[in-house]
């Protein structure tokens, strides 16, 4: 029994990193300029793609690849916003629906685009130097690519509060204070803004490589994570780092004792029931100022 | 005047000669475009290696119109494929159905591979009284709605289910592996309800325990709490009816909490596909599978080298369960048309009713091809696979299994 209890608590804790490490880069952009990315799913299926594809070249493993990724996933982040975001956001008339449509329509572009280049296959990353291991405690089973995805998380999040202490963390926290004020002072509001979208997307590439040790990579994989990451985002609070780490904690875990104790096709209601939940008695979120 | 004369009558031996060598249209209805465009296309190139074995001068081979030449008995007249795209929409399905029928004057329509698009072609063949003779739709429904025009030669998902229990028994019977108890993990569609529904009556039928009931959902970013419920019901045998992503995801699952099951038999689907094979790897390594086509099965169906060997210069890929169907589909077709040796309709159905022909003269592992009164083919008996060393090897039925079933593998 006590292993039971224990193995589901620590499934739902490693599962529930990876949740809070995908919805920590929509949380980022969305508290620093209250635009939410339709496509954050779809960056986190190409740094899949890009650790998959560097994988197959190279034979080098997911873990020596993760820098080189996100990498590439800040200069498409920077790219987005300086073609796209940058040019969404200077129109006068419907702004917010142009917000919206700009990264829904990315959405599907970098869809249909992997779809077109890759094929609606299902690709694995195979052979890797954890996968498929396992370290066990007892009765207790600890897959080690989740494990050792659960410590990248973390010291991702360590990565994001160490440089929200920097002088550009100073200048995306005053950024998303005032945008107006920041010009005032000598910040480029424009680059602040760039480098988000960089850093959000290199975390959500992140996420992606460790997930494409685990998982399987398609053209719509990003599909499976983006609506948990919404959820993660709305209960941590918007733009809350800490909210991002505990909410996808708290999904990832509510996940897997619901699944546990109800009908497994029932394991999303007890999320959502918290959502509406927290959103009945704390609108802003759990972490959310007002 | 004798050379115009001679000219005449060269034309009129040609005329002749042409009515005599007429061609024999027969209207295949598939998703060539969109989504379920892949597994189209590959039928039609399956149909086009099928009507050239049927047309072509060659050498005899060991199955049903493997003697080519065309249809003999109606003067070596020639199978004319019309290819129509269905989109995998019943509506266009239909429609398209009608003008094969009305503009190209097709004489039996073969279809579909979506059993959804099935249900609208086989309607309008009804209307119109000519055979719609289905490949590969597998849905047990089709053949239950009272029609005439309507003929199956593959297995449906309730035959493929029964298999699977006989399966248990036989090799209960040869082995010792006495199967008590299954898990049934299912996805939560029609496909997984259906296949789930099947089974769970079977067992109780036969007094296996259903020790897990697991409906999930498909796609989902993670199952390890289903898993854990497998584990913990540690059933005899695993049976899950499951996509490509999900199977490749429940294997990884259950080996991150150190679960190895004692036996899976999955309802084909993802199990089948190569992605998961590669994707699954080391982990798939022993898992059976149903399947209505044996590739490895030439020692007792002759002919499945020839034909594989055609159609891999034609598709540059191997025979597969659904194009192994449309070429027999076709065949059976052809037979029928030829032992009527006419084109009426009537007398089509008439000589479908009256197919009997034994599994050896085919290239599928089945028993054979023989209609009951709901014009579903009786003989068409599936078999087990099992993965060793990354391929299916066939193992049930024995007589035509080129290997021993494996129990407990990697326990």
């Amino acid at each position: 029994m006590f292993e039971t209890i224990a193995q589901v608590v620590l499934s739902g804790l490693l599962m529930g990193l990876i949740y809070a490490l995908v919805a920590a880069g929509l949380s980022l952009i969305f508290g620093l300029m209250d635009l939410v990315n339709f496509a954050h799913g779809e960056l986190m299926m190409v740094a899949m793609y890009a650790v998959f594809t560097l994988w197959q070249m190279s034979g080098l493993d997911p873990f020596i690849l993760l820098p080189v990724v996100a990498a590439l996933l800040f200069g498409l982040g920077v790219a987005i916003y300086r073609l796209l975001i940058a040019r969404a956001l200077s129109v006068r008339f419907n702004k917010g629906m142009v917000q919206i449509f700009v990264t829904f329509g990315l959405a599907i572009f970098i869809r249909g685009f992997a779809q077109y280049v890759y094929g609606g296959e299902f690709r694995s990353v195979t052979g890797t130097f954890l996968g498929n291991r396992t370290f066990n405690l007892g009765d207790v089973y600890l897959p080690l690519p989740q494990l050792a995805a659960g410590l990248v998380c973390l010291l991702a999040f360590a990565g994001l509060l160490a440089i929200s202490r920097t002088e550009f963390g100073r200048a995306l926290e005053a950024t998303r204070e005032d945008r107006e004020a920041v010009a005032l002072i000598g910040i480029d509001r424009d680059r602040i803004f760039a480098l988000g979208w960089g850093l959000g997307a290199a975390t959500v590439g992140v996420a992606g490589v460790m997930l494409a040790g685990v998982y399987y990579v398609s053209p719509n994989v990003g599909a499976n994570f983006a609506l948990i990451a919404y959820v993660t985002v709305a209960l941590g609070g918007f733009g809350s780092m800490l909210g991002a780490l505990a909410a996808g904690l708290l999904i990832g875990e509510v996940e897997a004792i619901t699944a546990a104790l109800l009908d497994p096709s029932l394991k999303q209601v007890g999320m959502f029931a918290i959502y509406l939940a927290v959103l009945m008695f704390r609108p802003r979120g759990l972490f959310g100022r007002l | 005047m004798m050379k115009r004369f001679g000219l005449a009558v060269t034309a009129a031996m040609a005329l002749s000669f042409g009515a005599h060598a007429e061609e024999i249209v027969i209207g295949a209805v598939y998703p060539l475009t969109g989504n379920a465009a892949p597994v189209g296309l590959d039928a039609k190139a399956a149909y086009e290696v099928a009507a050239d074995i049927i047309n072509s001068t060659h050498a005899a081979i060991p199955m049903v119109m493997g003697q080519g030449g065309g249809l003999a008995r109606l003067g070596g007249a020639k199978i004319k494929l019309v290819f129509a795209d269905s989109q995998n929409d019943p509506q266009k399905a239909r429609a398209e159905t009608e003008r094969l029928i009305t503009q190209e004057h097709a004489i039996a329509i073969i279809g579909s591979y979506t059993s959804a698009t099935a249900a609208t072609i086989s309607q309008v063949t009804e209307r119109y009284e000519l055979p719609y003779m289905s490949a590969d739709n597998s849905s047990p429904s089709l053949n239950q709605r009272g029609l005439k025009w309507f003929f199956r030669t593959s297995p449906h998902d309730e035959m493929f289910s029964q298999a699977m229990f006989r399966f248990f028994q036989d090799v209960g019977v040869k082995t010792g592996h006495k199967v008590g108890s299954v898990s049934l993990f299912y996805e939560d569609s029609i496909f997984g309800a259906d296949s789930s529904n099947v089974q769970r009556k079977i067992a109780g039928e036969q007094k296996i325990t259903v020790a897990a009931d697991i409906k999930y959902r498909a796609n989902s970013p993670s199952l390890s709490a289903e898993a854990q419920r497998l584990k913990a019901a540690n059933a005899d045998v695993l049976m899950p009816s499951s996509y490509t992503s999900d199977s490749i995801l429940i294997l990884r699952a259950m080996n991150e909490i150190g679960y190895k099951p004692k036996a899976i038999l999955a309802q084909a689907a993802g199990f089948q596909e190569s992605a998961f094979i590669t994707g699954a790897g080391a982990l798939a390594e022993g898992a059976m599978s149903r399947s209505s086509f044996a590739l490895d099965a030439a020692k007792s169906r002759p002919a499945i080298p020839t034909v594989n060997a055609l159609y891999k210069a034609h598709n540059n890929k191997d025979m597969n369960d659904n194009t192994s169907r449309d070429i027999t589909a076709l065949l059976v077709l052809a037979d029928a048309i030829n032992r009527a040796g006419s084109t009426k309709a009537e007398d089509i159905r008439v000589a479908l009713t009256q197919t009997d022909i034994p599994g050896s003269q085919t290239i599928m592992p089945w028993e054979g091809v023989k209609f009951d009164a709901t014009g579903q083919n009786v003989k068409g008996t599936p078999v087990i696979q099992q993965l060793v060393g990354g391929a299916y090897c066939t193992i049930w039925p024995f007589d035509v299994a080129v290997a021993d079933p494996i129990w407990n593998v990697g326990q």
